[in-house]
């Protein structure tokens, strides 16, 4: 059997979600980070210029790198933590026979998938508001790793978290933070050194700094893909053990 | 109903933090039987059947399906079992076909077939009128057949359920039992706990009695009543309701006659509950002190 096919076989019953309720998926993805292009882009930094682009040209990118985060880590931390917790359906996971990485993959599918959709729409509306934005095959591609990555950590958050409460948790003190702090919003060079090695131990401050140069054309940092890849490695590994040792 | 055993749990021990919940018991299913478990509330029947299914991994002790050790989430002999739980387990917020067409593309079944299944089993559930509708609308009743249907679409050959008619009306529960017969008829193995005697009694070919994580009897229904006294004579003393077992009717008749005429006191033939409430403990009265266990 293969592991990639079988993976979207557990996450048809996702999909089919996401089919039936497409307008519902669409307005949750969506309204936050416009409210964020609005609020922040034409509100406080209008007319300002950071590391050479006009403000809105800078932030846009910060944004999908921020639903790249946000929307997968939510959609896939609270679908899992219910299937398991209070449908119990995450048990016929366990029931056939399957891979414990297409389980994993499967669950993490749906959430790019959701991802995907907000992040095609902000970038869009940032092609038509901007002239410094680009399209670009490099940016698809990095989307695409950056919201692999935050899916696993939506797996690995689903599986370990038995409660609303203990997801709310980690959304306020580790999901939140990091959406504001990573250099989304402002540069980090406005910030003391310090604080800039911390916020580069936090694996949206490289996604932010990828999507940014490949959308707005500047020098791509490889070293940051590097970083991202090696964070979807240990969450995928992460998870993988999770589902194993993590059933109850 | 044959001797040979199509699913095994040997050494089985699962501990959740310092509390043991099952404590080194073996379980034997034979094939083409219907295996019940009865115990009281927590003597750890939901995590047996967990543990078998390898819904949850126990901290020692080895499952054999067909003699083979079941190693790992992706090994081939889990699709042997299919498993109807205590709590539905389906996606509430997708339709009544969704979760099943799930559970067919889950288990690799052929479109055609599935549909072919699904056709079937939807028709004897009595399901059709509902296949469209969000299954969190639907009933306790109407949820617990699409989970009857979802854990038979890929034709087990073991079957799990865990207390299957819990919260069912008088009818459903009826029909649930002649379903199960009928499966069972066709060659399907039933492993079942329940805390209804009756439906024990009326099901089950063999029964293990569970309490604090422990098998403390088993066997058919009637070899449990014969080992705890095959006559039971009940009678009321000092207020107090008490039981004695005898092998013989003659030595219960002989008791009956050591009782003072003003006590009440009636002989009738044991039953499971007898058998069940003897093991695990009768609640508020001094019984169990009266009792001479043989089993």
């Amino acid at each position: 059997m293969n592991v990639i096919t079988d993976s979207f076989r557990v996450a048809w019953i996702d999909f089919m979600f996401i089919k039936r309720n497409i307008i519902v998926v669409l307005l949750t993805s969506l309204v936050t980070p416009l409210l964020y292009i609005v609020a922040f882009g034409y509100g406080f930094g209008s007319g300002a210029t950071v590391e050479g682009f006009d403000y809105i040209a800078f932030m846009i990118p910060g944004v999908i790198s921020i639903s790249t985060m946000t929307s997968c880590f939510n959609n896939v931390a609270t679908k899992v933590m219910i299937q398991r917790t209070y449908y119990q359906s995450f048990d016929e996971l366990f029931l056939c026979s399957m891979k414990p990485t297409s389980i994993v993959l499967g669950k993490a599918w749906a959430g790019m998938v959701r991802s995907i959709i907000s992040c095609s729409i902000l970038y869009t509306i940032g092609l038509f508001i901007t002239d410094d934005m680009h399209l670009t095959l490099q940016a698809v591609g990095i989307i695409l790793v950056c919201c692999l990555t935050y899916a696993l950590l939506g797996v690995v958050a689903g599986m370990l978290s038995n409660s609303h409460l203990t997801m709310t948790l980690f959304t306020t003190l580790v999901i939140t933070p990091m959406s504001f702090l990573s250099g989304t919003i402002f540069s980090l060079d406005a910030l003391p050194d310090f604080a800039q090695y911390i916020l580069y131990a936090l694996p949206l401050t490289h996604s932010t700094d990828c999507i940014r140069s490949a959308i707005l054309g500047t020098e791509f940092p490889w070293i940051s893909l590097a970083i991202i890849i090696c964070y979807a490695v240990a969450f995928i590994i992460i998870s993988r053990h999770v589902v194993v040792k993590g059933r109850h | 109903m044959t001797d040979d055993i199509i699913i095994s749990g040997k050494g089985i021990t699962k501990k959740f933090g310092d509390f043991t919940a099952l404590d080194n018991i073996d379980v034997s299913v034979r094939r083409g039987e219907i295996y019940g478990f009865l115990g009281p509330n927590g003597a750890g029947k939901t995590t047996t059947i967990r543990v078998m299914t390898s819904l949850t991994p126990a901290t020692s002790g080895t499952i054999k399906i067909e003699g083979e050790e079941v190693k790992g989430l992706d090994d081939p002999k889990k699709e042997k079992i299919g498993i109807i739980q205590q709590h539905i387990a389906l996606d509430r917020d997708v339709s009544v076909a969704e979760n099943i067409w799930y559970h067919a593309i889950l288990h690799h079944i052929p479109k055609k077939v599935a549909k072919e299944r699904i056709d079937r089993l939807v028709k004897i559930m009595g399901l059709e009128p509902y296949m469209n509708h969000m299954t969190i609308n639907l009933s306790g009743g109407w949820k617990r057949r699409t989970a009857i249907v979802a854990a038979l679409i890929h034709e087990p050959a073991i079957l799990v359920l865990d207390e299957p008619t819990a919260g069912l009306d008088t009818q459903s529960r009826h029909m649930l039992w002649q379903l199960i017969r009928e499966l069972n008829s066709a060659g399907t193995t039933v492993f079942l706990t329940t805390h209804y005697m009756d439906e024990a009694q009326e099901l089950c070919d063999r029964i293990a009695i569970l309490n604090h994580g422990k098998i403390i009897a088993e066997g058919t229904p009637e070899e449990l009543c014969e080992n705890l006294g095959r006559w039971a004579v009940e009678y009321i003393e000092d207020g107090i309701k008490k039981y004695r077992y005898f092998s013989d009717i003659e030595d219960s008749k002989s008791f009956r006659s050591t009782l003072g005429d003003e006590v009440q006191v009636t002989t009738r033939p044991t039953n499971l509950e007898d058998v069940f409430l003897e093991l695990t403990g009768r609640e508020n009265t001094n019984a169990t002190e009266e009792v001479s266990y043989r089993v």
